[in-house]
């Protein structure tokens, strides 16, 4: 019952608890991103990152360095944090742990369709995937031919195998299905999570359920601004929205006929939190929408630190980590490129 | 009378030396600001793609999703040399753009350059000191097939054929990539 957690939490998860709030602590902070912006080599950014968590994990790369080096040994923090708190945890946590990786196995499963469908080298295509959504017969991908096959000889064994019943045909895989498979899988995913919060409860729910309708509505807006002027007919765009979420389901008839930005800005400037999003812009731009939707996210990521006892906080800190991990990237690439002008275009601070 | 006569020539050596030098000055300036333009165009597709990188995740945009089958190239170049008088024969540079790659004979923006017609667009451009050189070059219009509409929409298939490796939705920073580094092209053509 809500509010009785108090009680109970600290049980199985107080110790987890506590390490994920310490972990938290550990993230950049506006000053740390105001040294890295003036780095002038990627090797200044080593050394500076040198001095904080990540320094362990980049001491021994060697020079010249590259930006995916930086970006895959941050990643490497995350997975090593990430393993030893599902290790340690149990039911329903663990559970809860494991949703939050489907995404990057849904993204490893099509990186992999995708490059095989281009004639790429599976050992090459397994190196790029995301080390979070790894699974044992990932590299079998590759024998099939379309989706039946795609879900009879590797899906059906792991947790993607539920999403699969809205997408299987005998097509043969292309571009066109590989890309409406990855939006469906996506969308059963996240209803799925949404539910499994639902029936946990309490604060977790509360405060989860929040982030996830962001999430659906986040989605739904870029899907829209991704298929204008593509082959993508309204109804099938319609189907890739979430069945929950702010703008679910009126908001997404509106999104479905969208044909420009500017007419996706009239559909979400009727739903006041999106509304302050889009104010930020200038008409017919698009280009800072992505940042400024990264901003809203983690201002919702970390108001769920400000309450107790509750699983929220997990999916937090991996969400907040991620984006530290895609703010040191773009800095990298703004030092790497000599653009350092460019780089508050993407910087989201997290403190 | 010899002395004059020689004077008249030398005079007329010098000024003909004066306008190499003056046609040599101007192709060097044309040249550097063609370069400049080029590496800032070259600049902005880089910054652009790793802003689609940033926005799509790099699990989505990497170089393990490159096509390696074969396909027809959708931008070609073709360099021929055409007669311009007398013992003279002049480059003559065609610039297909976006051939179809259903039927690879069509291209739906074809531009033909002869080498007077490439340095009278730089030295006019020049004379302006445009800043917007790739909006010139851009807006050389081309022999096009079929009306203006119908080929920008043809092309505008073509251009998103050739980014569905990378997904068929895709963010418009990779579609603005693409046009940066086609902008490129042409401006590679020009230097």
């Amino acid at each position: 019952m809500y509010g009785f957690e108090a009680l109970t939490f600290n049980i199985h998860g107080g110790y987890l608890e506590a390490i994920v709030r310490g972990h938290r602590s550990g993230l950049l902070t506006a000053s740390d991103y105001n040294n890295l912006c003036q780095c002038e080599t990627l090797e200044d950014i080593k050394m500076h990152l040198s001095a904080t968590e990540y320094g362990p994990y980049l001491q021994n790369e060697p020079s010249p360095l590259h930006t995916t080096t930086i970006v895959e040994k941050c990643t490497l923090k995350l997975v090593d944090e990430y393993k030893h708190m599902l290790t340690q945890a149990t039911e329903p946590l663990s559970t809860f742990l494991e949703y939050i990786t489907y995404g990057h196995m849904i993204d490893n499963v099509v990186l992999i369709v995708t490059g095989t469908l281009h004639e790429r080298d599976v050992q090459e295509l397994l190196e790029k995937c995301h080390p979070l959504g790894m699974f044992d017969s990932i590299a079998t991908l590759a024998v099939a031919q379309n989706m039946r096959e795609l879900y009879r000889l590797v899906l059906v064994d792991t947790p993607l195998a539920p999403y699969f019943s809205e997408c299987i045909t005998s097509e043969d895989l292309d571009d066109m299905n590989i890309e409406i498979m990855r939006n469906t899988l996506y969308k059963a995913y996240l209803e799925d999570f949404y539910r499994f919060c639902q029936k946990i409860g309490g604060a977790t729910a509360e405060i989860m359920c929040d982030i996830l309708a962001f999430e659906a509505d986040r989605r739904a807006v870029n899907i829209t601004i991704n298929s204008i002027g593509t082959e993508l007919t309204r109804d099938e765009r319609r189907k890739l929205y979430s069945n929950f979420g702010l703008l679910y389901p009126y908001g997404h008839e509106e999104l479905a006929v969208c044909e420009d930005i500017d007419q996706v800005r009239s559909a979400m400037e009727k739903y006041p939190p999106y509304q302050s999003i889009f104010s930020k812009l200038s008409y017919g731009e698009s280009q800072m929408l992505d940042k400024a939707f990264y901003e809203e996210e983690v201002k919702r990521l970390c108001l769920a630190f400000e309450q107790q006892f509750h699983y929220g906080v997990f999916f937090a800190y991996m969400r907040l980590k991620e984006q530290e991990i895609r703010n040191l990237m773009w800095v990298s690439e703004c030092v790497a490129q000599n653009q350092k002008s460019r780089v508050h275009d993407s910087v989201v601070f997290i403190f | 009378m010899e002395s004059s006569k020689n004077g008249r020539e030398s005079n007329e050596e010098i000024s003909e030396k004066d306008e190499n030098i003056l046609s040599f000055l101007d192709s060097m300036d044309t040249y550097l600001t063609l370069m400049d333009s080029l590496s800032s165009t070259l600049r902005q597709g880089w910054l652009e793609l790793a802003s689609a990188r940033h926005s799509m995740g790099a699990s989505r945009i990497n170089s393990t999703l490159l096509d390696l089958k074969f396909h027809r190239a959708s931008t070609t170049l073709q360099v021929n040399e055409q007669s311009a008088g007398p013992d003279r024969e002049l480059p003559h540079f065609t610039l297909r753009k976006w051939a179809s790659s259903n039927n690879p004979e069509k291209n739906f923006e074809e531009a033909k350059f002869g080498e007077d017609e490439l340095l009278k667009i730089k030295s006019n451009s020049l004379r302006r000191r445009d800043t917007s050189q790739s909006s010139e070059i851009q807006a050389r219009s081309p022999e096009s097939v079929g009306t203006p509409v119908s080929v920008d929409d043809l092309a505008q298939r073509e251009r998103s054929k050739s980014l569905s490796m990378f997904g068929t939705l895709v963010s418009p920073k990779l579609r603005a990539s693409q046009v940066s580094f086609e902008t490129g092209t042409v401006a590679t053509l020009f230097i």
